[in-house]
């Protein structure tokens, strides 16, 4: 019984149809350049949103002509900058690297350098105030001795 | 006393920022700096509005300076500029049309009838008033997307070389020509 | 009349805070007791007031009273009367006065509570908590009035709450939020007061402490809400964006875990004294920042409130006079400030500097990618764009350095620690941490990328550690149970914190790497795989709700043929606003959630669907519910409790 279960289970799978993906791609690699472009192009009409979730008409273009470039074997950067070039840099999530804009990764740098700095110096400070060495060690036990000697003269 | 001085380090960080905080609130965030600024007006090659026989290329529009005005009839802003862009017009500005159509989507299997979009457009110039030399029609918004449009109503400032020196996003009207246009128009006619 | 008697008492509400915030500041000034002896009952008054003031708010909602302008544009007959509360909020104006509730509420409740502090200390604070209080109310009463009033033509019916709203996210996430702010605003109060009076000492921070957990936790659950309701209600299986609206609730919360953790130092330890204030200062002040980015309309959010600059100019002043003012004091009197504590190298006050500095850098992040666009265009530079490809890739370099302190921390006593015999723990711990990450990941998954690999194992030592922690500590003379009950409950707070932190690398490494989704369209009877789940689509049906009508689509889930769960996902066109909005269905479950999207409706009877397979996703928000726990457990310690004895017995 079981097993004439199981075969028609098998032939009803088989017959069951497969659904039609949106976008179809050559390979996992495109499909995951075409997910990870729509998700860091910004929509630039909308109200921060980038192209993958934006129902605008200029999202839906702009996803179509990146699907459109992957499909033609351009590479992440290629279709950015294409992009770019039409949109200027507010159409991509991540900054362009220049000197207005150094500051976002140097700062951040900075601070943690700053930071750890100021507690090495003050721990620096600290122990300079307690140096003891073996000269101040000699005069303590000298000192002792003469004042010993005071008291046992007196 | 090294404290006293680094104490006063926040106040004045906060201060600077204050500064960028009350500039921002009377500055436009929507407003956007495309890429094709200071770059000659992309190859194309695309049919009149009106008359599918007439084919507009890049190299038809140079010669002389003109404004490149992204509109359709579905933008209640694009007709609300008609008047003042007519207005330009009879002063001797050229302005040519980019028809941006939006309704049409393929995908959704919509019929496009191209006799009723003229009749439309016919009706809305003669009403509003008509400040274009002709109108290109961008069905698939091809052109619009190598220019970097996102919308209407968009206007481009072209020189007689094809160099696109303003991308304005939003209506003209006479503000924004004092402003922004009759300046660079001031320097084109020097 | 009854709208106006609402405005009335906020009037009143006003005069009682401006009372609050002279008389008692004056009286502190001047050593007059009794103008200091107002303060409580001013604060109290205020607050009865503002709460009689929200009362109406709520009773002209839900009487559908559209002759007042804030609820016939957010509210409506067809709105469930659970959402007409919500309502209040759901706008400007309204979520002004539930933040107005707030403040009055804390501030009563600091009055109440603080029966054994000296009162100059308490004048000052309670005058500081009713200055805050007036500028709130004086924006409110001035600019921006829930009492608005339609009249003479006003409609027959509202425009209805935006139908993002209509959720049950929308009941708990403002209100818990505002708790966290305004909460933070004692901290805040508690730190001016100290610097007013020149007295920074272990009272100060004793005080504080319990104030700011609360607060923290309030925030913690508000934030940890949020990204939930997010998830649950947009429909795209997204969880943070880096939007500003979420970024200007992160920055505060992440200066105030800085501010935990410091002000625990300077209580034991008396040291960090300026840098407490500091950050406590710094903490609300981000709250007010973050208050005025979303409602001034500098930045573009689809959170973002409506705008009016004018609005915005006066929050600005606002922030400017607070922020400006109790800095210019900080700057002031930081020289008198005085700490004089030792310490190595190695020792538990470092490795809290250390905490400090990170999640200070993270705070640093934050704010950049958040204002540099807008200081980037006024500069004339042009237009740039800061979002989640930027803040991942930082944040995924942050989580190195702190999650491996973090593992560790608990472990390092006061003053000064034997490292070698410590490091060949760590080192033994690290080499368990990498074997139970790799036994966990690469059977199950046929690709695992170095950086997802680090940051899982990070996730494992902190909880390594924290165990380890645990053990060493628990061991007492008698067994093993008593050992752990005497850790107390400040103890296992930190406990639950720390692996709630955990939980939250985990969760947002695992599923960020292994999320699948696709976007297919479907005619019923179509079967769409992704990974071993097939989701069969059953077609679609009517539906109608309350105030929406529109389609369900029946996704049965199989596992290996095996029934799992049938999932009904929603388009709803709302009846006044005509709005669409798609109501996602989720199975949720421990280890995965599986999500599923409805789209349009395409020819011959397909429709578009999104389908995904998330795991590990409610990872993140138990981890936040653990760490808001946290903050609500340590005030339950047993040394605060004492006090209200003492309190009692005086």
């Amino acid at each position: 019984m079981r097993i004439l279960t199981l075969l028609f289970l098998s032939i009803l799978s088989f017959s069951a149809y497969s659904a039609q993906d949106e976008y179809e791609f050559a390979n996992a690699e495109r499909a995951a350049t075409f997910k990870a472009l729509t998700q860091e192009l910004r929509c630039p009409k909308c109200q921060n949103q980038n192209i993958a979730d934006s129902d605008a008409i200029v999202a839906k273009d702009l996803r179509d002509k990146v699907l459109m470039l992957v499909n033609e074997g351009k590479s992440k950067q290629e279709v950015i900058d294409y992009m770019i070039d039409r949109y200027g840099y507010f159409v991509h999530y991540q900054p362009p690297v220049t000197p207005a804009t150094i500051v976002l990764w140097v700062l951040p740098v900075l601070i943690v350098i700053i930071g750890f700095g100021f507690i090495v110096f003050r721990q620096k400070k600290a122990s300079k105030k307690q140096k003891w060495n073996a000269q101040d060690e000699e005069k303590l036990a000298q000192l002792i001795k003469q004042y010993q000697r005071q008291e046992h003269n007196s | 006393m090294n404290k006293k001085l680094l104490g006063f380090i926040p106040f004045l960080i906060f201060i600077f920022l204050c500064v960028f905080l009350y500039q921002g609130l009377f500055g436009n965030p929507r407003e956007l700096q495309t890429g094709r600024i200071g770059q000659t007006m992309p190859s194309f090659v695309l049919p009149d509005l009106m008359d599918e026989s007439k084919q507009w290329r890049d190299t038809d529009l140079k010669g002389d300076v003109y404004l490149l005005n992204v509109w359709g009839t579905w933008c209640p802003t694009c007709i609300a500029e008609l008047g003042y862009l007519t207005e330009l017009r009879e002063h001797g500005v050229r302005i040519i049309g980019l028809y941006y159509e939006q309704a049409y989507d393929p995908d959704f299997g919509d019929q496009f009838d191209i006799n009723a979009l003229r009749n439309e457009v016919q009706n809305m110039l003669d009403r509003a008033g008509n400040p274009y030399q002709f109108n290109i029609l961008d069905l698939d918004r091809t052109l619009a997307l190598d220019l970097g449009v996102s919308g209407a109503p968009e206007t481009f400032l072209v020189d007689a070389n094809g160099t696109i020196l303003l991308h304005h996003t939003g209506d003209i009207n006479p503000r924004v020509w004092r402003a922004k246009f009759a300046p660079v128009m001031q320097e084109l006619s020097e | 009349m009854i709208p106006e008697i609402g405005y009335f008492s906020l009037v009143l509400a006003m005069g009682l805070s401006l009372l609050l915030c002279i008389f008692p500041l004056w009286g502190a000034y001047t050593g007059n007791l009794r103008l200091m002896r107002a303060a409580p009952s001013l604060a109290v008054g205020q607050c009865l007031f503002v709460l009689f003031s929200f009362a109406i708010l709520i009773y002209v909602t839900l009487t559908d009273d559209f002759t007042v302008a804030y609820v016939a544009h957010h509210s409506s007959t067809t709105l469930p009367w659970y959402y007409k509360v919500t309502s209040t909020w759901g706008g400007h104006e309204g979520a002004i006065l539930l933040w107005l509730v707030m403040q009055s509420s804390w501030t009563a409740l600091v009055a109440l509570m603080s029966n054994s502090l000296p009162w100059v200390l308490r004048a000052r604070v309670l005058g500081v908590l009713g200055f805050l209080g007036v500028g709130f109310m004086l924006y409110t009463l001035w600019m921006s009035s829930p009492f608005e009033r339609l009249l003479p033509y006003y409609p027959v019916e509202g425009r209805d709450l935006n139908p993002l709203l209509q959720d049950p996210g929308m009941i708990i996430h403002p209100p818990l939020l505002y708790m966290g702010y305004v909460g933070l605003s004692v901290s805040f109060a508690f730190a001016i007061a100290a610097l007013l009076t020149g007295k920074l000492d272990n009272t100060w921070a004793k005080w504080s402490r319990p104030w700011t957990m609360v607060a923290w936790g309030f925030l913690t659950l508000g934030i940890t809400i949020g990204s939930w309701w997010a998830y649950a209600e947009l429909g795209w299986g997204g969880w943070w964006f880096w939007d500003p609206v979420e970024n200007a609730s992160l920055m505060p919360w992440l200066v105030a875990t800085a501010l935990l953790h410091s002000l625990a130092v300077t209580e034991k330890r008396g040291v960090f004294k300026s840098w407490t204030v500091l950050l406590a200062i710094t903490a609300f002040s981000l709250c007010l920042l973050g208050t005025f980015i979303v409602r001034s309309g500098i930045i573009v959010s689809v959170h973002a409130f409506a705008t009016d600059p004018d609005r915005g100019l006066y929050i600005l002043s606002f922030l400017g006079v607070v922020v400006g003012g109790s800095l210019a004091l900080y700057a002031m009197r930081v020289s008198e400030v005085y700490s004089e504590g030792r310490y190595k190298f190695a020792s538990r006050e470092v490795t809290l500097w250390a905490n400090n500095i990170f999640l200070v850098v993270a705070t640093l992040i934050v704010l950049l990618g958040t204002l540099l666009p807008m200081i980037h265009k006024e500069l004339g530079l042009g237009t740039i764009s800061i979002g989640v490809p930027f803040f991942n890739q930082m944040f995924s370099i942050l989580v190195v350095p702190f999650a491996l302190l973090l593992g560790i921390a608990p472990m390092m006593r006061w003053k000064q620690n034997q490292l070698p015999p410590m490091v060949k723990k760590w080192g033994g711990m690290l080499v368990l941490a990498l074997a139970l990450t790799a036994l966990w990941l690469l059977p199950n998954y046929e690709y695992v990328a170095p950086m997802t690999f680090i940051s899982t194992a990070l996730a494992v030592w902190i909880t390594l550690g924290t165990l380890l922690d645990i053990f060493d500590k628990a061991p007492a003379q008698d067994s093993f149970a008593n050992g752990l009950k005497r850790l107390g409950l400040s103890y296992w707070a930190m406990v639950l914190g720390h692996i709630g932190i955990a939980f939250v690398i985990a969760s947002v490494t695992l599923t960020s790497a292994y999320s699948v989704e696709r976007s297919v369209s479907m005619k019923p009877g179509d079967v769409a795989q992704l990974n071993e789940y097939s989701y069969r689509f059953d077609g679609v049906k009517e539906i109608r709700g309350p105030n929406y009508s529109g389609h369900a689509g029946v996704v049965t889930v199989l596992k290996d043929d095996k029934f799992i769960v049938e999932l009904y996902a929603e388009k709803r066109l709302y009846d006044i606003g005509m709005q669409f909005m798609t109501e996602a269905a989720i199975d949720d479950g421990f280890f995965r959630d599986l999500y599923l999207a409805l789209g349009e409706q395409l020819s011959e009877g397909a429709w578009s669907l999104r389908i995904y397979h998330k795991p590990y996703v409610r990872w993140m928000w138990l981890g936040g519910i653990l760490i808001s726990l946290a903050g609500f457990m340590v005030v339950a310690d047993k040394r605060y409790r004492r006090r209200k004895i003492k309190g009692a017995v005086a």
